[in-house]
Formats: C-alpha cells, sequence, structure tokens
C-alpha cells in the first residue's frame, strides 16, 4: 500500500494503530536467508541542485542485498550534464571512488530555474542518458515549534516544528522536503516526503494554498526536537517523475507486515542509448531549493492552540 | 433500458423450457407403475425444541426408494403416483420419525417436528446433515459445517469463528492468519459470495481477519460451495459462503450469552404472536476499551477502540402458506483518539416464503447490504482550521424471486435478481488554514440482472442430474464520466487518459452478459459409494481493489466498466465419495480433483495509486489465472471421538502482461500442500476436549536478489524482475480447548459452561511474509580515511502471532 501520510501518520501506521490490541502479540524478527545474487548493473544516484557548491554524482555496481551497503565503486566513467543551452558541466572522479564531482568556479553556482537538464555516462562501453528539468520552487515563510508530549503515552515532551511555505500558483509542482537536525540529515526510511501542491497525490486542488497540516509537520523525528537544536528545512522542485519515482522508493523501502504490496523494482530515468545492453538503476534529478534554517529557541515557539 | 427487454425476452424464452421440461420428465422412470394420477405430499419441517426450520432433513419413501431434502426454509414436497406411503424422516441428531401418508385421493399437506436425540448438548455431530449426503447427495464440493462442531473447535481467544473454522476445510485457505477474507480453490477473496440471510457481506471481518463478523449465537446453518455451484446461485467466481440465521425460538424465551476475551455476548429469543413467529437479537461488542478507560489519561482519554455487531430477525408464519422474515445486520469497528478510523457492515433482508400449490414453492428476497468506511483527522474538531476527512461505500439493493417446483423425480428452480450498485470510491474534504477543498471520486453506477432456470432430475436410481442455465447481465450506468486510455503504452505501466466522456443518468455506458451453464452429475456405485462431475461458468461485475498481502478495510470495491472487464471462471470438478464403518455412515471419504480457469483478473502496475485515484484504470492490468488441485477428506461422524483429516494438493497460478516478465507466476495465495486435522472427544456428560492441527507450505514472495544505495538509502533490486521467486517457511500450528458443562439442576433451566482454550499451543513463531528492508541503526565504517554512516541489511520475519495465546470463556443459556 502507498505510503500516504495523514498528519504525521501514514495510514499504515493508523491500522497498524488500529489492530494494536492483537499486534501487541505480533513480532518482527531478523533471519538468516540465502539469496541468489543477479548480475551486476550501473546504479546511479544524481540529485542536483542549485545550492552554491560542489555537486556530486555518485556511481556504483549492484551488488548482492546484504552487501549492497558498501557497493563496488563503478570508476573510469566519462560523465558530463548539459543544459537545453548547450551548457556543459563536467564531472570527474577526483579520488577514483565513484564519486564524480563538478566543481564551480568563483561565483559559479549549478542550474536555472526553468532549464532541462541531461545526463550522459560513459561506462564499459556503454552509453548511458537521462533527463531532467530544474523546476520552481517557493520560499519557506517561517518554521514555528510548540512543546508537545514525545508520544501520547510519554510524560516526556519535545519540540513539535512546523514549517510555513506557499504553494506556487496556476500550475502543478511537485515537492521533495528534505529536514535536517544539527547538520544531520533526517535519513530513516520513514523521512522520504514528497508533496503535489504542498498536498498528497490525490484530487484535491490545493493550488496556490498554504502547505497543508501534515506536510507541514513532516519534518520531525520520532522523539521530537530538543531547545537549541539546529533545524533546516529544504523543499526541493522536482518533476512529476521524480515525484512517482519518490512515491514507490518510499513505498519500496518502507514495504512490511499484515499490509505489504507486492515488492517491485523501484523505477529508474537512466537509460541505456543501447536498448539491448545492460539496464541501470537508479536516478537523475535536479532541483531548485527553498530553505530556512531556524534554532529551537524561544523567538520560535507558539503556545498549542 | 435495453437490458430490461432482454430480461423479457429471456423470460419469455424460459417459459417454453419449463413446460418442455415437465412434459419430458412426467415419462415413469423403469421399474415404476406406468402412468397414473399423482399427488404430492408437502409441508415443513421444525426442531420440536425451539421450533426452527430444519435445512436438509431428509425425506425418503420407503415404497419407491426416492426421496428429498428439505429446503433452507425447511420445506419439502413429494410428487408420487396415488397410493399409500410410508415416509421416513431423519436428520442427524434427531430422533427418526415414520409416517404414513394416504395420497390415493388428494394432496396432503404434512408438517414434521423432529425431537433431537441422545445426550442432548453433548452430542457432537461434524456430519451433513442426511446422513449418507456425502455419497446420496447430487452436491460435490460442498461442505456443510454445523454450528455445533463449528462452537467446539478451538478459536483464537475462545472466539467461536464461522471463518477461520471454515478455513479448515479442504480448498480453503487464507494469506496468512489475521488477513481477511479467505482463499477457496485458488481464488482471490473478493470472489466469495458472503450471504447472510441472502444478502451479501462486503467486509466479513472485525479487527482485519481476526474474526468475522458472524455472531456464532445467532447462526444456524452455514454451508460453503467451492464447485458444482447451481444456476441458483451468480454474481461471484469461486464460491459461496451461505450463512442462515436462526429464526428464534417459538416455543419458549430464551436468553444465552457469554464473556470471552475479546467479546461479550447476549442472545435473546422469543416466540411472537403465541408461537406464529419468533424473533432473535443478538448482539456482541469487544470490551477491552471499558477496561482500559481508567488507565488512559490525558491525550489518550478520548481514545475509542471497538468493535460490536448486533444482529436482529424476526419471522412470522401468517397461515400455512405464508412466512415472512426480516432479517439485519450492524457491525462496525471504531478505532481513534484525536484521529478516528470506523468501518462496518449493514444489511438488511426481507424474505417472503410462499407456497403456491403443494408443489410450487416460492421465496422472495429483497435486500439492502452497505459497506462504508471514515477516516478522519480530527475527530474531535480541535482544529477547525486543518483537516482531512474520507468517505467511501459501497451500497446494493436487490430483489430476487426464487421458485421451486417440485415434481417427480424433478426439482425445478427458476428465478432472477435484480442488484442496484451505487458505489462511492472515496470522497474527501480536506482543509488547510481554514481554506476548505473537496475532492475525491464521483460516485458510480450499475445494475446487475439475472434469470436463471435449474433442475435436479433422478435418472434412475443410481443416476442424479443437475443441470440448469443462468444469464446474467451488467450495465454500467451514468451518470458519470468514463475514460479512454493510451493503448500503446507497454504491457506494465501506467496509462494514461486520452478522453472523457460525460453520461447523463441512466444512460448506458458499457453492457457485459454472460451464459453461464452448470451441469453436476452423480452416479451411485452403490448405496455406500458414488462418482460424482460438475462443471460450472460464472461470471462476477465487481472487484475488490487491493493490492496488499492482507486487504485493507480501506480497499475499495470497483465495478466493471469500459475498460475492467467482468471476471469469468470454468470450474471442472469430479470426485469419488464413499462412506464406511458402523452403519455404514460412521466414517464418510472422499476424493475431489479440480481445475479451474480465470479471465479478466485483475493486477496493478508496480507502484499503481489505487485510493482516490480518478485514472485507477489506468494503473489496472488484466489477466488470467489457472488453480488446479486434489482434495482428500476423511470424516468421523459418530462415537465420543468425531472430527475429520484433510489434504489438499494445489497450485494457482496468474500470467498478467507486464508482470513477472510475462510469465505464469504463483499467486500470493498459492500453497502446495496444507493438512488440517479437526479431533473432537467427549469423555463424559462434563467434559469434551477438541484439537486443531494445521499445516501448510508457506507462501510465496518477491525476495530481492541485489541492492543499492541512493540518496543514502538502500534500495532492494530484482535483477530478474520476477514476482514471487521465494516461498517463506511452512505454517504449522495447534489448537487445544477444553469444554467443561456445568452440571444443569433439576426443575432449572440454567445451563453454562466453560471453555478452556490455547491457540498455537507450541508457540511457533509462523512467518506471515518476510521482507527486506535496513535496519532501523547505521552502521559506521571507514572509507577513504573517513567515518560513514552505512545502512544495514536485514531480512525479517513477520509473524503475526509469536506465543501460546491461551483465554477462559464462559458461556451461559437460560
Amino acid at each position: 500500500m502507498k505510503n500516504i501520510q495523514i498528519f504525521g501518520f501514514s495510514l499504515i501506521h493508523l491500522l497498524l494503530l488500529a489492530g494494536l490490541v492483537l499486534t501487541l502479540a505480533a513480532c518482527e524478527d531478523p533471519i538468516d536467508i540465502n539469496l541468489k545474487t543477479g548480475p551486476s548493473q550501473l546504479a546511479v544516484d544524481a540529485w542536483l541542485t542549485n545550492e552554491p557548491g560542489t555537486q556530486t554524482i555518485r556511481l556504483s555496481r549492484t551488488t548482492g542485498y546484504f552487501d549492497a551497503a558498501q557497493p563496488p565503486a563503478a570508476t573510469g566513467a566519462t560523465v558530463v550534464v548539459s543544459d537545453d543551452k548547450g551548457k556543459t558541466y563536467e564531472f570527474v572522479d577526483l579520488k577514483n571512488d565513484g564519486n564524480y564531482v563538478w566543481t564551480p568556479k568563483a561565483g559559479e553556482v549549478f542550474g536555472q530555474i526553468g532549464r532541462k537538464y541531461g545526463l550522459g555516462i560513459r561506462y564499459e562501453g556503454q552509453e548511458y542518458y537521462a533527463v531532467s528539468e530544474m523546476r520552481r520552487v517557493p520560499a519557506i515563510d517561517s518554521v514555528v515549534f510548540r512543546e508537545e508530549k514525545v508520544n501520547p503515552l510519554s510524560d516526556e515532551t519535545g519540540y513539535l516544528g512546523e514549517f510555513y511555505a506557499t504553494d506556487l500558483p496556476n500550475q502543478t509542482d511537485y515537492y521533495w522536503i528534505r529536514t535536517y537536525r544539527n547538520n544531520k540529515r533526517l535519513d530513516k526510511t520513514t523521512n522520504i516526503v514528497v508533496s503535489l501542491d504542498g498536498s498528497f497525490n490525490g484530487s484535491a486542488n490545493t493550488d496556490g494554498l498554504l502547505f497543508i497540516q501534515p506536510i507541514r509537520t513532516s519534518i520531525n523525528p520520532d522523539s521530537l526536537y530538543k531547545m537549541n537544536d539546529r533545524v533546516r528545512i529544504e523543499v526541493l522542485s522536482i518533476t512529476e517523475d521524480a515525484f512517482f519515482f519518490f512515491q514507490q522508493l518510499s513505498g519500496q523501502i518502507n514495504n512490511g507486515g499484515l499490509f505489504a504490496s507486492p515488492p517491485s523494482n523501484v523505477p529508474t530515468n537512466v537509460l541505456n542509448r543501447n536498448s539491448g545492453g545492460p539496464k541501470a538503476v537508479g536516478y537523475f534529478g535536479v532541483s531548485a531549493v527553498g530553505s530556512k534554517s531556524v534554532t529551537v529557541e524561544k523567538a520560535n515557539l507558539r503556545e498549542d492552540d | 433500458m435495453k437490458q430490461f427487454l432482454l430480461i423479457f425476452l429471456l423470460a419469455s424464452w424460459t417459459a417454453p423450457v419449463v413446460t418442455a421440461q415437465t412434459s419430458q420428465n412426467t415419462a415413469p422412470p423403469a421399474g415404476l407403475p406406468p402412468n397414473k394420477a399423482q399427488y404430492t405430499v408437502s409441508g415443513y419441517i421444525k426442531d420440536a425444541a425451539n421450533g426452527e426450520g430444519l435445512i436438509g432433513v431428509s425425506v425418503f419413501v420407503k415404497e419407491t426408494g426416492s426421496g428429498v431434502t428439505t429446503n433452507a426454509y425447511g420445506f419439502y414436497a413429494l410428487t408420487l403416483p396415488a397410493g399409500t406411503y410410508n415416509l421416513v424422516f431423519s436428520y442427524v441428531g434427531f430422533a427418526k420419525q415414520n409416517r404414513t401418508v394416504d395420497l390415493t385421493g388428494q394432496n396432503q399437506n404434512l408438517n414434521m417436528e423432529l425431537q433431537q436425540e441422545g445426550r442432548d448438548l453433548q452430542e457432537v455431530t461434524v456430519s451433513t446433515k442426511r446422513e449418507d449426503d456425502n455419497v446420496k447427495n447430487i452436491e460435490m464440493s460442498v461442505n456443510r459445517v454445523e454450528m455445533k462442531t463449528i462452537q467446539k473447535i478451538p478459536a483464537l481467544l475462545g472466539e467461536v469463528d464461522v471463518i477461520r473454522s471454515i478455513q479448515l476445510l479442504p480448498g480453503v485457505s487464507t494469506v496468512g492468519e489475521g488477513a481477511t477474507g479467505f482463499n477457496v480453490r485458488g481464488g482471490n477473496i473478493d470472489q466469495n459470495l458472503v450471504l447472510l440471510d441472502e444478502a451479501p457481506v462486503y467486509n466479513s471481518s472485525h479487527l482485519f481477519g481476526f474474526f468475522s463478523v458472524f455472531n456464532p449465537d445467532a447462526v444456524k446453518d452455514v454451508k460453503l460451495v467451492k464447485g458444482g455451484i447451481p444456476a441458483l446461485y451468480g454474481g461471484r467466481i469461486s464460491s459461496i459462503l451461505d450463512v442462515r440465521m436462526k429464526e428464534g425460538n417459538s416455543k419458549r424465551t430464551t436468553v444465552s450469552g457469554g464473556i470471552g476475551a475479546i467479546f461479550s455476548r447476549l442472545t435473546v429469543e422469543q416466540p411472537l404472536f403465541r408461537g406464529k413467529g419468533s424473533f432473535i437479537i443478538a448482539g456482541r461488542r469487544s470490551y477491552a476499551d471499558v477496561l482500559a478507560k481508567p488507565f488512559l489519561k490525558g491525550d489518550l482519554k478520548g481514545s475509542r477502540f471497538f468493535f460490536y455487531d448486533l444482529t436482529a430477525k424476526a419471522n412470522y408464519r401468517i397461515n400455512d402458506k405464508n412466512t415472512i422474515y426480516a432479517s439485519g445486520y450492524l457491525g462496525r469497528d471504531v478505532f481513534g483518539a484525536d484521529f478516528g478510523f470506523n468501518w462496518g457492515n449493514t444489511t438488511t433482508s426481507l424474505r417472503w416464503n410462499h407456497v403456491f400449490s403443494n408443489k410450487l414453492f416460492l421465496n422472495t428476497t429483497a435486500f439492502y447490504s452497505n459497506y462504508d468506511y471514515l477516516l478522519d483527522s480530527d475527530l474531535k474538531r480541535k482544529e477547525a482550521k486543518d483537516y482531512f476527512r474520507w468517505k467511501s461505500r459501497i451500497i446494493n439493493y436487490s430483489i430476487k424471486p426464487d421458485f421451486t417446483l417440485f415434481l417427480k423425480n424433478n426439482t425445478l428452480t427458476f428465478g432472477g435478481q435484480a442488484i442496484v450498485y451505487d458505489f462511492q470510491p472515496g470522497k474527501a474534504t480536506a482543509a488547510s488554514n481554514g481554506e476548505v477543498r473537496s475532492f475525491g471520486l464521483e460516485s458510480k453506477y450499475a445494475l446487475e440482472s439475472a434469470l436463471y432456470v435449474g433442475n435436479e432430475q433422478q435418472v434412475s436410481r443410481r443416476i442424479q442430474l443437475q443441470y440448469g442455465l443462468r444469464y446474467s447481465l451488467y450495465s454500467f450506468l451514468g451518470p458519470g464520466e468514463a475514460y479512454t486510455f493510451q493503448s500503446n503504452v507497454p504491457a506494465g505501466q501506467r496509462r494514461f487518459p486520452v478522453a472523457t466522456r460525460d453520461y447523463d443518468r441512466y444512460e448506458n455506458i458499457e453492457t457485459y452478459g454472460n451464459w453461464e451453464p452448470r451441469f453436476s452429475a452423480k452416479y451411485e456405485l452403490s448405496d455406500l459409494s458414488s462418482l460424482k462431475l460438475s462443471y460450472n461458468r460464472l461470471a462476477q461485475y465487481i472487484h475488490l481493489v487491493s493490492n496488499t498481502t492482507a486487504s485493507t478495510p480501506l480497499d475499495v470495491w470497483t465495478p466493471s466498466t469500459n475498460n475492467i472487464r467482468p471476471q469469468i471462471a470454468d470450474q471442472l470438478a469430479g470426485g469419488y465419495f464413499r462412506n464406511f464403518g458402523r452403519t455404514g455412515t460412521e466414517f464418510e471419504a472422499s476424493v475431489e480433483v479440480y481445475y479451474k480457469w480465470l479471465q479478466n483478473q485483475i493486477d496493478y502496475i508496480d507502484g499503481a495509486d489505487l485510493l482516490l485515484n480518478k485514472y485507477l484504470e489506468g494503473d489496472l492490468l488484466n489477466g488470467k489465472g489457472r488453480a488446479y488441485g486434489a482434495e482428500f477428506f476423511l470424516k468421523k461422524n459418530k462415537g465420543d471421538l468425531t472430527g475429520w483429516l484433510s489434504y489438499t494438493l494445489a497450485k494457482t497460478e496468474r500470467l498478467v502482461d507486464g508482470v513477472n516478465n510475462n510469465r505464469w507466476f504463483p499467486t500470493r495465495f498459492d500453497k502446495r500442500h496444507t493438512i488440517n486435522a479437526v479431533a473432537l472427544y467427549d469423555l463424559n456428560t462434563k467434559w469434551s476436549f477438541s484439537a486443531t492441527f494445521a499445516l501448510s507450505s508457506g507462501t510465496p514472495g518477491t525476495f530481492p536478489t541485489n541492492g543499492y544505495i541512493f540518496q543514502g538509502y538502500l534500495v532492494p533490486h530484482n535483477a530478474e524482475n520476477s514476482r514471487n521467486n521465494y516461498r517463506i517457511p511452512p505454517y504449522h500450528r495447534l489448537d487445544l480447548s477444553a469444554t467443561l458443562q456445568n452440571p444443569k439442576k433439576p426443575g432449572r433451566r440454567w445451563e453454562s459452561n466453560w471453555v478452556f482454550s490455547v491457540y498455537n499451543a507450541y508457540a511457533r513463531k509462523n512467518p506471515f511474509s518476510v521482507f527486506f528492508r535496513q535496519a532501523e541503526d547505521k552502521r559506521t565504517v571507514t572509507m577513504n580515511g573517513e567515518q560513514v554512516q552505512i545502512p544495514v541489511a536485514e531480512a525479517v520475519r513477520y509473524s503475526v502471532f509469536a506465543s501460546i495465546i491461551p483465554s477462559v470463556t464462559y458461556n451461559f443459556k437460560f
């Protein structure tokens, strides 16, 4: 089942909460399983933004599932990104570790809103390509916090963050929302948040509205924030295709339990020019970023209403 | 309105068939005296203790060796040449009765009341109703389980459960415990027509699949038809689960009830109008929340988590020819604190039994059935400016006349059905900062109608045939939009709409019609054994859209549309049936084999968006299925030790363009081997014991072959792009129960018992599924001299019950 989020609870969690009485008896335990390993493929991890600084594209190779956390680097590739106006960016594997880096000249920033971008990779005699677009993004107006219980059963409290941004009108916009706490990204599998016009994928027309409530509070760690935490919220513009990609990625890496959907491969937009050649996995995306950094402190606190 | 016309055409077509068959079948079978005047004896057969009509009582004519069984209302009719006959009324658990009937000059009306025999309450019968039914009845692939038996089977948390009990029958399986519904011979859960007093129940579970919605105190009879489905039934392609409610005691007021681990129950039965009618009202409610209430503080204070159901039924016998019944069911699951979530079924059915003549019986049913759910982000309306509310439902109304014509050696059934569907797949309201936008999907409407005729014919002493034809006609109707989707998209990918057309009220969007032939034959090799064969075709016009391992209460029913074609199943089954042991019916055994072809099976593209999606049809795939297997069944009917043993060997596969590289793959509920054993033992009048053991192959799952890292996340990848390429470990479970019958005090009506049960007696962690994920905590490693955190891959076994679950239940009756 798609991981639809409602007020910070995913539907799956809602269902599980509903089954509380019996899920007490349920249990999840890690087991050993022998998996057959399939042929190794090129894995592309390329997300570029218009934030100042270097941009990195990671190339590696798929391995057996249980070894995949430390994948072998795909080295010796030629990696180029170009836009629809002919500007090219070269990515170089400086340390020969599969991290292909573009280093800006002084004052230079990657990307321009409204332009389309193409990624080209030449690797082991194959040519791979992918396209994306840097779309517009709204600014984040403010981030506020209110004191709340960490969970309904606990006496411990923390600070629940809520950010305010308004969807840009007259067009369907797609966003990826990333959160950093004390410079560390919230990177649990449940922290993937994407939004359509500041709402969920559905028929709701929220074009031009303030981001709706569950999205606004989708930036919190499980145990909420503590006083003096540094919190950075980023809203990244993404394409429609990337939106569906993230939905599937989130669905697949949070898939399990009573209401699991059939596991399937997360889609890719990286294609081999030779359609009969080896296929790649992974994704290429470019985003403009709207961001705001705040500290959890008195000035940013709001009373519970 | 083209379809009404067709129905009328059909009606005029069936009429000549009826007459043709009547004339053809009045010819005397070999060995009987030549044709002379014929008379009919008919009547109702009831339980003397409480006035309940008895279903399936055998009425046997000593002189001719022929007989009939009573129908679902306890009615029978026998047409015989003029003469005097000795009739034997027999029914398992009841004393046999003999009557002489004089049919020399006129039809006779003979109502009977049968007395329960033997040790009464301790009597355990697992038998089909007629003692030699297994061999003599033309029905095959049918399992009847008596409520008495269901009540003795060890139950999860001591809660007697109809659906969990039928999962112990051959050919019936489930994706895993806790999953809603059941799978019959390779069919999906939405392919079972679950009827409660003839009204369909759309979600047969409370709390997902843990408890079924049927209150055991109000259920009289449960019959599961897996094959050889007669023409009377239609609308689902895998099975019919026909649950009949008690009518209520028409002799005296009784109150029964009990307290178990989950539910407290109370049932009242009462005669009406000096025994001419009766009613029953039965309620259950889970009470964990009541006990928890004092302990809930703060935000949890308003927590609500409970489920309940209320079942009621009344009947009134107007006169010998007319009886009316009204039944209703209302059940709901409610969960929530700030957010809320509730769902439930409502059904109402009204029935009128009319005896036109001794030979012609009519039952007309009108029903209403509703399933709906509501999701609310803010039950207490704390935040007036920000909320999300979502509703979905399916409603239908139906009328269904069914005639039975009892002729000599032939029982003719004919009738029809019309169902109006109103689907509301999802309506949502979202408010953000005071601005309210409602959205969701338009309601969809459909009309399903059917006409059928069937006949059960005694060809000779040994050969019996049942054949029939059903024509079903379905229209997807306006008002509403219908879409045309891209046709050139590679299989397995989302198809986007290319055209939209608006339809007016009652305007026909798409029509489907299906001829559904049904055939069964029985050949008695001897009094103790028979061979049976059956074929049936069934069509199904509504579909449950569900892509999860266990169906969720949020799953939405969808009608067949211009893009979704009706599901069709053809099934061929054959079997050998034999009784043996003391009195010839101590044991019954059967071997059945079946093969099933399924068309237009719904599957889903990867990442399908099933909820609140206007263009849902573009995310659906169309496939076909096949299921085949063999079922071995051995049952002991009599003695202190009763029970059954069954083994099922089965395979269920699907072929869908765009899934599993366009090759056949096993369905999620495919189980190669299933063994079930049920033993019920009466030690003495006080103690009785029971045990069940279930063993089955693991269900298939899709496991990754590879993995990679994307933005710090570990992504599983299946390089072969296959579906269900592995199997999870096998499932086995032992349940035990003991019943202590408290001694009844002389002169008092109070009866009570204690039931002690243990579920999952040896605490096996049976896997529901095995899935793969990155562990919560990351591992720190050094890469190029830098400390980096990397995810850890793990395989997880998910068990719904990982421990022994003991329970105690107290039941009473007075």
